[in-house]
């Protein structure tokens, strides 16, 4: 039987077939004998949430214009699907030509959350590939991207090589060179040799690590002059840059089943626990013009009937009321919604909430992080409570009835009073609802508050920082829960501490992890991001079975002479930068917005960036 | 104007779900440049209906959709349009314009044509349990309907049952009151062998209605 029927069989047998279905509109087919180049795109999660990854959009539009290429999608398949694929030996497939990934040039995973580790390692094994990279003799390159291949090291032995920072042109470029090493006729270390020049690659096999007694590391030793830091690649134009003109529609729903509009990359902010605004600085804005003319491609193209504006923080793009404004008149014939994320407290956000709301009224979601103004100077969310009280006022009068609140728990510095504070912005936050007069007033007050647990991330002023232990993590929450409880119309929800301390330890692992990632997965962990599936037993265990201490890597303080495991990979921030803030985090000082005041930040050592 | 769109849903699409299915259709003329008309009302929505929901798990050959157009098109500029808008898996057959009062396809529809392919041991028994059922006045089965499961004669609600190669070919009534599924006449021919039902896969072929004459005929010409 041919793989694809035999791939049929199998999916009358699962719960949702239609993630392994594909022959969705705008999916991309090729004749295969048309074709050079394979590269299977594999988000470690199920269809729904890879489907929504707004990075696999941009990625697959982009190769797939590249000619003699073809980009094909795989997601990993759900605990169901996999079980009966071993059963039956069918490998990996890609979801366009059902091809076993075990016969691609590349097989590209994006590392989104760690959490989705252990199915990259199910990938490889579904798809006859050997798990360690010094086994492989042929077939596809491993390579891994996204933000969590700024930490590179927990997965060094896996992967052939990383590709760090902004991959629309550093694949192609990767691309344009594996056909040259492959009619060199050279061995397969003589093509990662070859990409290992490129900005934004990095070939694990090319350093070699060393540790003192004490666990820390010794050394970072590049092999065979293989360049050191290694810097990221970057995209300074985002007007010129790719961007999907069309979108692949799913037929079943997905998490965000939207146009996706990346109205910029990067922030300014400079939240000292934030990654993302830190690695994928300088901020960079898509022009207007660029931005309606996609909209109008995009609606065109897939029929849907929401844009969602994609950025950091959208508010804060410099012609944000005009290009809100335009979007609202465009579109409001054509029944299409415009929606925009992550808005900040700080916003100027009242002209804005009346236009978006004409078109849709969703809860207003605000992230202050903190509960004392003490602690988000610590962290350097520039905010303040009156800034807040402002903003859910401003929506309170303009109709709105629902907010929802983000927090973290765990902060370095925290103390209880902080954490109490949360509770304390929830009920002055239910009073600014009750003192807009009834008639005004939407009714129906519903206040969410969120709170994570602080995961101290590389590349960041926290990267010195410890995670709380649990029983201070878990102290707090329940003394949240308790404070919150008297206060009308409040829903709080917190995360899991397990999860987030596993997170934590691969987070700012080294190498030396990636032993408890096999043998974590090999007890049967996978799908660790979703709660009913992760296995903390299972985790400790392998703690035990490896013999790795995790908390030596999530809770202890970091001394800040010592080598980070990801000292040789450069994000654009200096490591001196991110002593700075550290120094100014531990003393509550802040620092202010990159686009008020340049904080030296080291991104202008890269070429045409903050220009 | 409405247009009566014929599609067929192809093998690898056969798992989309007529909810599924719907939303799909919206899109797909939302990038066409069809003049579509909106309901009125809080939540505009595409006027837009299909004459029967498809199964999950099954294909067709032939399924109709009706859309109401604010202003008027030609068959040609119809049909080229949406079947620039769909992909190959689920691709456009036919299109017929009508007038705003033409009769809604739902209560026009009579019967369909189905392929109901066989596999597996009990295959034979079940093809050949088709004479004893034919050979019956009455033949009472638990029907699902809206309120529980009722005793009903299906009989008569089999028009046509013939024996081929793949399995059985069935013409099976479809209206509101009487319907007939392929599931519940299969599991009845093996209950009559005394044997499992086999595995089966269901193809549809045809949509019917009726002509003056109590012919039938495809529904789209109805």
């Amino acid at each position: 039987m041919e793989l694809t029927d035999r791939i049929d069989v199998l999916l009358s047998r699962v719960e949702k077939p239609v993630r392994y279905m594909g022959g969705e509109y705008g999916s991309v087919m090729k004749d295969p004998a048309e074709v050079d180049v394979r590269y299977a795109f594999l988000f470690p999660d199920v269809y729904e949430v890879g489907m929504s990854h707004l990075g696999m959009k941009i990625l697959y539009h982009a190769m797939n214009r590249m000619d003699g290429v073809w980009c094909e999608r795989v997601f990993s398949p759900w605990i169901d699907m996999e079980k009966l694929m071993r059963e039956e030996g069918v490998p990996l497939f890609s979801l366009e030509s059902r091809t076993p990934v075990g016969e691609f040039d590349f097989l590209g995973i994006t590392l989104q959350y760690e959490m989705s580790y252990t199915n990259i390692l199910s990938a490889l094994d579904l798809a006859g590939i050997p798990i360690l990279a010094k086994d492989r003799k042929d077939g596809p390159f491993v390579v891994c991207g996204g933000p969590c291949a700024f930490n590179p090291e927990p997965l060094a032995p896996f992967v052939d090589f990383f590709a760090t920072g902004d991959g629309e042109e550093l694949t192609l470029e990767y691309i344009r060179l594996y056909r040259k090493w492959r009619e060199s006729n050279q061995p397969r270390e003589a093509f990662l040799e070859m990409i290992a020049e490129l900005d934004g690659i990095y070939v694990p096999s090319l350093y070699d690590v060393s540790y003192n007694e004490d666990g820390t590391i010794a050394q970072i030793l590049p092999k065979k002059n293989a360049k050191c830091p290694v810097m990221k690649a970057m995209v300074n134009d985002l007007t010129a840059a790719d961007y999907p003109e069309t979108l692949v529609v799913p037929y079943g729903e997905v998490v965000h089943n939207r146009i996706m509009l990346e109205i910029f990359r990067g922030c300014t902010r400079g939240c000292r626990f934030c990654q993302a605004g830190m690695i994928y600085r300088p901020v960079r804005e898509r022009s207007m013009d660029r931005l309606l003319e996609l909209a109008e491609k995009l609606v065109r193209a897939t029929g849907y009937d929401e844009i969602s504006l994609m950025s950091l923080s959208s508010g804060d793009y410099s012609c944000l009321p005009d290009l809100a404004h335009e979007m609202v008149k465009r579109y409001q014939e054509k029944r299409v919604k415009i929606s925009l994320p992550s808005l900040r407290i700080d916003s100027y956000l009242k002209d804005t909430l009346q236009e978006t709301q004409k078109v849709r009224k969703t809860a207003l979601t605000l992230a202050p992080e903190a509960g004392s103004q003490r602690l988000r100077d610590v962290i350097n969310k520039g905010v303040t409570e009156a800034d807040l009280i402002r903003s859910v006022t401003d929506a309170f009068e303009s109709g709105w009835s629902a907010v929802k609140l983000y927090f973290m728990i765990g902060l370095p510095t925290e103390t209880d009073e902080d954490v109490l504070g949360i509770a304390d912005l929830a009920k002055k936050v239910a009073q600014c609802y009750f003192a807009v007069p009834k008639g005004q007033r939407a009714p129906g007050l519903r206040i969410t508050v969120s709170a994570s647990v602080f995961v101290p991330k590389p590349h960041t002023p926290f990267q010195w920082a410890g995670q709380p232990d649990s029983e201070t993590i878990h102290r707090r929450q329940q003394m949240l829960k308790q404070a919150l409880s008297g206060i009308k119309g409040v829903d709080f929800k917190y995360h899991e501490m397990d999860v987030s301390f596993i997170e934590a330890v691969f987070a700012r692992g080294d190498r030396r992890i990636a032993d408890v990632l096999l043998r974590a997965w090999q007890l049967g962990c996978e799908f660790e991001g979703w709660s009913e599936q992760f296995r903390n037993d299972l985790w400790m265990q392998a703690f035990k079975d490896t013999g790795v201490d995790p908390y030596f890597y999530a809770c202890r303080e970091r001394s800040t002479d010592e080598i980070m495991p990801w000292d040789h990979i450069d994000a654009g921030v200096t490591k001196e930068f991110l002593l700075r803030e550290w120094n100014k985090a531990l003393a509550a000082e802040v620092t202010p917005d990159c686009r008020k005041r340049c904080s030296n930040c080291g991104v202008r050592r890269y070429k045409g960036a903050c220009v | 104007m409405r247009a009566l769109y014929c599609f067929a849903k192809k093998d690898r699409l056969r798992f989309v779900s007529h909810l599924d299915l719907q939303r799909f259709m919206q899109r797909a003329l939302n990038r066409t440049s069809l003049n579509i008309a909106y309901s009125n009302g809080f939540n505009p929505h595409p006027i837009l209906s299909f004459a029967s929901a498809l199964a999950m798990g099954w294909t067709s050959d032939y399924e109709l959709f009706d859309v109401k157009f604010a202003s008027p098109v030609t068959e040609e500029v119809a049909l080229a349009e949406m079947q620039a808008a769909l992909p190959p898996d689920l691709p456009i057959l036919s299109v017929r314009l009508v007038e705003d009062n033409h009769p809604a396809l739902m209560g026009k529809l009579v019967m369909a044509d189905y392929e109901i392919r066989l596999s597996g041991e009990s295959s034979e028994e079940v093809c050949a349990a088709i004479d004893t059922f034919l050979a019956q006045e009455s033949v009472i089965a638990l029907r699902k309907t809206k309120s529980g499961e009722k005793p009903t004669d299906i009989r008569p609600m089999a028009r046509i049952l013939e024996k081929r190669p793949y399995g059985i070919f069935a013409r099976l009534m479809l209206t509101e009151k009487e319907t007939l599924k392929p599931d519940l006449l299969v599991n009845t021919l093996a209950s009559m062998a005394n044997v499992s039902a086999p595995e089966m896969r269901v193809h549809r072929l045809m949509l019917l209605g009726e002509d003056a004459g109590g012919n039938a005929i495809p529904l789209q010409e109805v």
